[in-house]
Order: structure tokens, then sequence, then C-alpha cells
């Protein structure tokens, strides 16, 4: 008789343990399990970028296997069309009698064994851009010819690792295209001082020393 | 408003006709008593702080607490003052002599005072409270703000990685932050910490310098940014006692600033050093006042309660890049949805060499570091 009770009290204890060792949220091993589990049945969210972007005139374009809206360039640049100055050939251009044109863009990119002028403009049709090999490449695509150097930037930025999103994270992707963050002519980013708002902290080291 | 309601409401008569102005003692004017000699709000709550807490005021946090003489007299002083202060409010919106203003505020203080939890509240209630705060606002300084309690969106998992090696230490992130979270400008917080690590030594966190004011980046330093990690697993939730905190649906830990008791276990819980605690009243100039808010985001926090990074909710809900995203010059910081296969930082989880911060803790942060 005792020892029917025992084995009862024992049954109940196991199944106790049982249940209180399942976590709460036990539902997934891992976090990345729970994304695995809950992506597979995604069917899109309410949420859309469409009205952050609205302000934005885009172009879509494919490389790959990733489609996504990168701003449209050309309405940009204050001096297109080129041709509007480019009509004739440079030596005439570059006499005294015309308005000086470019003089601040001075080339601090890669050396001069790697790149002029000349390696992206066209200097045949001055409105568009050419690759290496001579084909030629619209001022809205000008990613192709930063990808022929910069191949592994380039898969990174195509799935979004490198470079900024327009608006927000939702879909429909908008993503800036390199020349919204880099200069083309002096690409690097430059060193300077931080911006410290809401930090008069920085007096106090140098208060601290002084002592 | 919805029969169930999960707090008390004290029906002051607001909300019937306006003839009806006489209050608990039977008679429209003078003598019950509870007709007191009317004072402006902030001269009362001036004298009602003064009375109960008096000189702790220009006190430090520490010496709040520990630096306290308190005898018989002055507990009781204490206990008189919270009572007027209750009484007050019941006062001031019987008085026939004080405005419709001050009484609507009084009932907007009770109301607040004595509504539930917000992970509790169905979408009314949300709602009813976010009103409040807005016409609380409102009365208080005359001015508008925006304050909004949108729900988790389905099929939304937030989730952050950030780019060791384009991090040039700018602190743009820290700065958009701040202007866009309404951070207390006194004690000068930041959600954000960059760290400046000596190149070769790896996330030497004990050496590492956060607070550095020179010409970035530095030769022979790189640079990582910590905040909140918004974990999966969060040990701030679970110790947290008033269940103030906790994991909202689309992954993000929030803080019902109205129910924290200030206890800042949770912020001994992070190890990640992710929280922050208002040692005094938050105070941002008016005109820098960010009036987009979020109930569970960048709204105006008062002494004494945690706050922290929230992936900021107020963007974030609607589609938008948290400030610090947005605000990144070098695109260190990707953020996205989880669950979304096509999203870009499910494409930097799964093509980059990704890690995060303590992982055997297994507190599961949803904010991955990468190189390029």
């Amino acid at each position: 008789m005792n020892r029917k009770y025992d084995i009862h009290i024992l049954a109940c204890t196991f199944l106790v343990v049982l249940f209180s060792c399942k976590h709460s949220e036990g539902e997934y091993h891992n976090l990345n399990d729970k994304i695995e589990a809950e992506s597979k049945n995604y069917h899109g969210t309410a949420i859309s970028s469409e009205g952050l972007i609205d302000g934005v005139k885009t172009v879509e374009i494919t490389e790959g296997e990733h489609t996504f809206l990168i701003p449209e360039r050309k309405s940009q640049i204050k001096s297109f069309a080129c041709i509007e100055c480019h009509n004739t050939g440079l030596d005439k251009l570059q006499s005294k009698d015309i308005k000086k044109a470019h003089w601040d863009i001075a080339l601090a990119h890669a050396d001069e064994n790697t790149m002029n002028c000349a390696t992206c403009h066209n200097g045949d049709e001055m409105n568009s851009l050419h690759t290496l090999t001579g084909n030629k490449i619209d001022f809205n695509n000008s990613y192709k010819l930063c990808a022929q150097c910069h191949s592994s930037q380039f898969e990174d930025w195509k799935g979004g690792a490198h470079g900024k999103k327009v608006a927000g994270w939702a879909p429909p992707r908008a993503s800036y295209t390199c020349v919204n963050c880099h200069n083309p002519h002096d690409p690097g980013f430059k060193s300077r001082w931080p911006s410290r708002y809401n930090t008069e902290q920085v007096e106090a080291p140098q208060a601290e020393s002084g002592h | 408003m919805s029969e169930k309601k999960k707090w008390y409401s004290l029906d002051l008569g607001l909300n019937r006709k306006k003839s009806d102005t006489t209050c608990g003692c039977g008679k429209t004017e003078g003598g019950c008593g509870s007709h007191k000699p009317e004072m402006t709000d902030d001269a009362f709550l001036e004298a009602a702080v003064n009375a109960s807490i008096g000189e702790e005021v220009r006190k430090d946090g520490f010496e709040q607490v520990f630096d306290v003489k308190m005898d018989r007299r002055s507990a009781f002083k204490k206990l008189t003052a919270s009572l007027l202060i209750g009484a007050g409010a019941v006062s001031t919106s019987c008085s026939v002599i004080s405005g419709d203003d001050s009484k609507e505020k009084a009932q907007i203080d009770w109301e607040e005072q004595f509504k539930g939890n917000y992970k509790l509240m169905n979408d009314d209630e949300k709602k009813a409270t976010v009103d409040r705060l807005m016409r609380s606002y409102e009365l208080r300084t005359g001015k508008n703000i925006s304050m909004t309690a949108e729900n988790a969106a389905d099929d939304v998992l937030f989730g952050y990685a950030f780019n060791i090696s384009k991090c040039q230490g700018y602190m743009d992130c820290v700065n958009a932050c701040v202007e866009e979270n309404n951070q207390d400008r006194d004690s000068q917080m930041q959600y954000i910490r960059i760290h400046e690590m000596k190149d070769g030594k790896g996330f030497n966190f004990n050496e590492a310098d956060d607070n550095y004011y020179h010409e970035v980046p530095a030769e022979g330093h790189f640079y990582m940014g910590t905040q909140c990690f918004h974990c999966d697993n969060p040990p701030c939730v679970e110790v947290c006692p008033v269940s103030a905190t906790w994991r909202e649906d689309d992954g993000l830990v929030v803080i019902d600033y109205d129910w924290c008791v200030g206890c800042r276990y949770c912020m001994a819980a992070c190890p990640y050093d992710g929280r922050r605690f208002n040692w005094s009243k938050p105070e941002v100039p008016e005109a820098e006042i960010n009036k987009n808010q979020h109930y569970l985001g960048n709204r105006m926090r008062k002494k004494g309660v945690m706050e922290k990074c929230t992936f900021c909710v107020q963007r974030s809900r609607k589609g938008q890049n948290p400030a610090c995203v947005e605000a990144c010059p070098t695109g260190a910081r990707i953020f996205g949805n989880l669950l979304d296969p096509k999203s870009t930082i499910r494409w930097v989880l799964e093509n980059k060499k990704v890690f995060r911060l303590k992982e055997d803790l297994g507190t599961e942060p949803k904010f991955w570091y990468f190189m390029d």
C-alpha cells in the first residue's frame, strides 16, 4: 500500500519536473531556428517604404538575382547634359576666351597609371560614360564602372551589406548607388572630428589632467 | 470607455453638464472646506515636492538614497505631504474657482496614475492613454505633440548588423539618436556607445575608449558601436519585478515608463550595458523636442525610470530606419526584417561572417557584427 503511494508521488514529481523544465519561450532551440521556421510562411508585411521614397526619382536595376531601385542620377547632375558645352573638340574648349569649367575637380582616385578622366568619361560622346572595353554606360548606371575594379564591394552592395538604403527597411528596396556616398573623383572618406552633440564631457579629461 | 477597465476612474463630473458645479458637500461655493484658496499648479507642485523631499532635489542619486536623516517627525511630514498631493488633485477638480483646464488636468493625472500595464491594454485603452498624454502635454505647455501606439506588425522581427570595418568613429549616430529620442541633455545621456579599440587587441572593452575626442579614424585603431541588442531571450525582462519591460512580437525589447519603479535590476542584469537610468528629470529644450513620439519610444521620460534604445520604435514601425542607421555616413549600420528572406539583413547574415557579443550567454541578441 505504502509502496503504491510512493510510486504515485514519484510519478507526480516526474511530471512536474518535466513541465517545469520546459522554458516558457521554448518553442525554438535558438534564434536561427526561430528565424528559419517563422520566415517559411512569410507573405510580406503591411508596412511599406513606398511613401518614404515618394519624393525620390528612382530607376529599377537587376543585377544577378537582386532587383531593386537606385536614385536616378542624370537629373541630379548640375551641368547635365554635357553636350550643351561639349559639342566641339576639347582643344577648342581649352582656349582662354571661354569661362573655365570643372576647375575644382582634381582626380584623387587610384593613381595616374590606373586612371585618368577618359577611364570613365567617353570623349566621343560626352553624355555617357564608357567601360574599360569601350562599351557605353548611362550616367544612371555608373555603378557598372565602379564594379569593374571594386568587385567585392559590388557583391556586398548588391546583397545589401555595403551602402545605405534611401529611406526605410521595408520593401520595396531602394538603395543608394555608389556616387550618392562616394565622390567618384575623390572616393575616400576623410578623417574629421567626431560630432559630439550633448557631450561637454569632452572638457572633463583635459581639466583633470591639469590638476 | 469599455466596461472592463483595468483601473479606477474618478468621475469628477467633467463629462456632465457644465451647470452641475456642486462638489461633494452639496454647496456650490465656499464653506465646505474643500474650496481652498487657489494656488497655481506649478506653485502647488513645488510646495508639495518641497514638503515631501525638500533638499534632496538638489542631491545626487546616491546621496538621495543613503544620505537621508529620517526621524518620526519627518516620516510623518512626508506621509502628510503625499496625502496633500492626493487631496490637492481632488480639491482642484472639485473646486468651483479653478478653471476647466486645471480640472481636466487633475482628471488626466488621476486616470494616468491608476491606468493599467500597457502590455495588458487593448487598442482602445492604448489610444486613450496616448490621447491623455498628448492632451496633458498641451495643457502644460500649450504645444502639441503627436504620439502613437502602433502595435508590432505581423511577420516582422527586427534585426541589426554592424560593419566593424566600415565604422570610422564619426559618432553621427550618437548625435542622431540623442535628437531623435529626446535624451536628457543635462546628464548627457546616450544610448549608443562607440568604442575606440586598438588594432591587434581584439574586443578589449577594458582598454577601449568610448569618450574620445580627436580626429578620427585614429591611426592604429578600429571602432565598434554597442547599444541595446534587443535580445530574443532578454535577461533584463526576466528580472523585472513589475513587468515594466518586455519583448514585443516584432522583437523589440521595450519599457513602459509609467510602470517602471526604477529598481534598476534590469540594468544589472544586462550583460551589454544597454540600459540607462534617469537620475534626474530629463531636460530637453522645448525647441529641440522631437514631437513625433511613440508611447514605448521617445516620449518624455520622468525622473527615476529606465530607458534605452528601442530601435526607434516610433520610426521602425512606420517602415523607416532607426535614426542611427539613417545618420551613419559610412553605411556601417544595416537594419531590417529577419523574417523576410529577401531582406538585406538576411543576405548579410547568410553571406557574411557574422558574430554576436557574448553568444555563450544564450541571450540571443538580434545585433550582429561583421567585417567586409
